[in-house]
């Protein structure tokens, strides 16, 4: 199997864990992850993540500092499995660089009605958001 | 204002009545009272609502705020997140605020990971929501003037906050 520049398997695995940082305290609550975390970015209609447990911690919060942070406070991470992003029907891509770089891709793009197109990227952006576990930083 | 308020006040709690027509005077002077008092706390949550929109839209105002590329808050789209607060009746919670990566505010009801309802205001007249309820779960669209928020979004609230069903036509 062909691996990348990070040594990763080109292919993202169902059990693999996908790390999104959060840069707002809106992004999450007591509760867990909002949806509007892994509701697609409108130019390139993907939702960038890292593939990164948890674990190890320190690896986890370089990843963020060097990928995410600059000027931006990193709150923490929504960490999701690959097979609950595959279960809302969407697609994970490995997309290096950056190295560990993945994409949520396949998100509902409807041109004539950009508002029922965001109702349903919100619904599955739910989905995944229900799955994610909330690791503070 | 104040001065008004406080002498309707003082009638509403005081003394005796003697007649008829002090009685009704002083009923009607206790039901404007209830009803300022009633709508300062309103007046004070929503006032803080929205104070906490307006410190959540400074912190999303520039470019790429998400580190992902995501757009700046709309700020037409914090205008009618403000007039959504505003016409929420006083029976139902106030939301949580997110700005979403293409620039609208997300207002969420959470009442776990799988119970929610969510509304995404943007530039648009148009509210785009979603909910989970346990297995259940859809999206809808509906049109909002600023005034007056659509029924199946009141119904969808109400049915995840835990007043009603929460199943909405989408």
């Amino acid at each position: 199997m062909a691996t990348l520049q990070s040594q990763l398997d080109e292919i993202v695995a169902d059990d693999e864990d996908l790390s999104r940082f959060l840069t707002s305290s809106s992004q999450f609550n007591s509760v867990g992850i909002k949806l509007g975390a892994f509701l697609p970015n409108p130019k390139d209609r993907e939702t960038s993540v890292f593939r990164h447990a948890s674990e190890p911690r320190l690896q986890l919060w370089q990843l963020a500092s060097e990928m995410v942070a600059g000027e931006r406070t990193v709150h923490g991470a929504a960490i999701v499995k690959a097979q609950h992003v595959r279960a809302a029907k969407l697609t994970v891509l490995a997309s290096e660089p950056p190295p560990r770089h993945a994409a949520i891709v396949g998100w509902p793009w409807i041109e004539a009605d950009p508002d029922e197109q965001k109702a349903q990227q919100k619904e599955l952006a739910a989905l995944i958001a229900s799955q994610a576990t909330f690791v503070p930083r | 204002m104040w001065l008004g308020y406080a002498s309707v006040n003082a009638y509403a709690r005081g003394g005796s009545a003697v007649s008829t027509e002090a009685s009704a005077l002083r009923e009607a002077a206790t039901a404007v009272v209830d009803f300022a008092e009633r709508s300062e706390v309103l007046f004070g949550k929503k006032a803080t609502a929205l104070s906490s929109l307006c410190v959540l839209s400074k912190e999303c105002s520039e470019k790429d705020w998400d580190g992902a590329g995501a757009l700046p808050v709309d700020l037409t789209a914090v205008k009618s997140a403000a007039d959504f607060v505003r016409a929420l009746p006083e029976s139902l919670p106030l939301p949580e605020f997110a700005v979403d990566p293409d620039g609208a505010v997300s207002l969420d009801w959470i009442q776990s990971k799988t119970r929610l309802f969510s509304v995404s205001i943007s530039a648009s007249n148009r509210l785009a929501f979603a909910w989970l309820d346990g297995s259940d779960r859809g999206h809808g669209v509906a049109k909002f003037t600023g005034d007056q928020i659509p029924r199946r979004i009141l119904e969808g609230i109400r049915g995840i906050v835990g007043h009603g069903h929460a199943a909405v036509a989408a």
